[in-house]
């Protein structure tokens, strides 16, 4: 299912929100996601795990605005691109001024599983305030040859290294679900991407 | 007596280069089963190549000689064909690998070295032993069994979580490559007793060092002195003491 969504998030003193995005293949999206962290010592923190594969596009972009002291964001995106499809990612953070102890923090890591498959990150940090611990990281790229060369030399196969590395890359994210139920159905659609996609 | 057909891994006149440059210049070397062997030699004679070479890194290219490893080519083989039959690397420093824990690692391995000799694989229960049984043997907290391999170990916990892997793997031919660099003194004894007590009359292990305090621990049959891509010197423990006097210059 292709569409548009956008999610507005308005936290207020001390609110905490906890969302994991899980977006699988064939259902190419836009997200837009906008959160006003407006209360003292408010907490967001999202997580997202993608597949892309054949002709998916999808666009995920966050807004971040830190607006009251001692509030906190963490959010990590981890993509994988196989096919001809398309990830983009763009996450702003902006630090208002006044507030101060503010943590931000926004890491999107990348893998690329075939040579025509496209990952864009953008991330952008705007900070009006002292005393606050911002970061973001971002990384593209292929299956580790030194992690396969490892798992490899133990007699791992190297179908089965690649897709243990492959999933334990997404499962990080999926592991944060805590209904046990949903987090076998979300573990269950990945296992099944991976053997519908299988990359190079 | 030994006989040819003791013979475990024989190198013929190996030659490897890694990016046109030759690191290897025609190594020769035979080991055979229940025989411990130390290789020697300075920084950059090729030591760590040739473990490279021999567990299968594809960034070293062999451009001529021979490896026969039970009677078969080695170097035809890939990594996993070569842990299956029964070669085991310790690597000087072991690969971190976020999100894959000990347990999955070892279950996968365990599990691909058994389909391959045509074994069912294991059982829960029979896994669990074998985790519970090889930690012990090593002195490692069974609660590391749960975390992502090797990430955030001390480098003694990595070399002691390498001897762990070996003992679960039970390799025919352990290569242990620098396993004494980084390691304390208690580090260091833990890791040597491992791996003396893994030793059979049907296997054999090649020692990679620098230092002769390694070889304090355990003990080789035969020492080969590596220099320049070539073994210039094989003997006894003679040789570990002339190197600990006079320095490989004088070699």
């Amino acid at each position: 299912m292709e569409g548009e969504y956008s999610l507005d998030i308005v936290l207020p003193e001390n609110a905490s929100l906890e969302l994991i995005l899980i977006l699988l293949p064939g259902c190419g999206a836009d997200i837009g996601i906008a959160a006003s962290l407006t209360g003292a010592g408010a907490s967001l923190d999202i997580s997202s795990a993608t597949f892309a594969a054949a002709h998916d596009r999808f666009s995920i972009r966050t807004n971040v605005a830190h607006c009251a002291p001692g509030a906190s964001s963490n959010q990590i995106f981890k993509n994988i691109a196989v096919g001809d499809s398309r990830v983009e990612f763009a996450g702003r953070i902006k630090v208002e001024e006044g507030s101060a102890s503010t943590e931000a923090y926004q890491q999107c890591h990348s893998l690329l599983l075939s040579d025509s498959a496209v990952v864009t990150t953008c991330p952008e940090l705007e900070i009006y305030a002292d005393d606050v611990k911002c970061s973001h990281g971002a990384t593209v790229g292929r299956i580790n040859e030194d992690e396969l060369f490892y798992m490899r030399s133990r007699g791992i196969g190297e179908q089965v290294a690649k897709s243990l590395l492959e999933k334990s890359f997404l499962f990080e994210v999926v592991d944060k679900i805590q209904d046990e139920s949903l987090r076998a159905q979300v573990q269950t659609k990945f296992e099944t991407a991976f053997e519908q996609y299988p990359g190079i | 007596m030994n006989t040819m057909s003791d013979i475990l891994l024989e190198i013929k006149d190996l030659h490897a280069s890694v990016e046109d440059k030759e690191i290897l210049r025609g190594i020769n070397l035979t080991v055979r089963t229940g025989e411990t062997h130390a290789i020697m030699g300075p920084n950059g004679a090729g030591k760590s190549t040739l473990s490279a070479v021999l567990a299968g890194k594809s960034q070293f290219t062999v451009t001529s000689g021979s490896v026969t490893f039970l009677g078969r080519d080695l170097l035809a083989m890939s990594p996993e064909e070569r842990a299956w039959a029964g070669i085991f690397l310790s690597f000087q420093y072991p690969v971190e690998i976020p999100g894959v824990s000990i347990n999955n690692f070892m279950k996968a391995a365990l599990n691909q070295k058994r389909k391959a000799a045509g074994l069912p694989e294991l059982k829960g229960a029979e896994f669990l032993k074998i985790m519970k049984e090889k930690m012990a043997a090593v002195k490692m907290d069974p609660a590391f069994a749960k975390r992502a391999m090797n990430v955030g170990f001390s480098g003694g916990e990595k070399k002691r979580c390498e001897i762990f892997q070996m003992a679960a793997l039970e390799p025919v031919l352990s290569i242990l490559d620098e396993t004494d660099s980084g390691l304390d003194v208690d580090a260091l004894k833990i890791v040597s007793d491992g791996v003396n007590a893994l030793k059979t009359p049907s296997t054999s292990s090649i020692v990679i060092t620098h230092y002769r305090r390694l070889l304090e621990y355990i003990v080789p049959d035969v020492v080969h002195v590596l220099k320049a891509g070539r073994i210039i010197r094989t003997g006894g423990a003679e040789i570990v003491d002339f190197i600990e006097n006079n320095g490989y210059e004088a070699l």
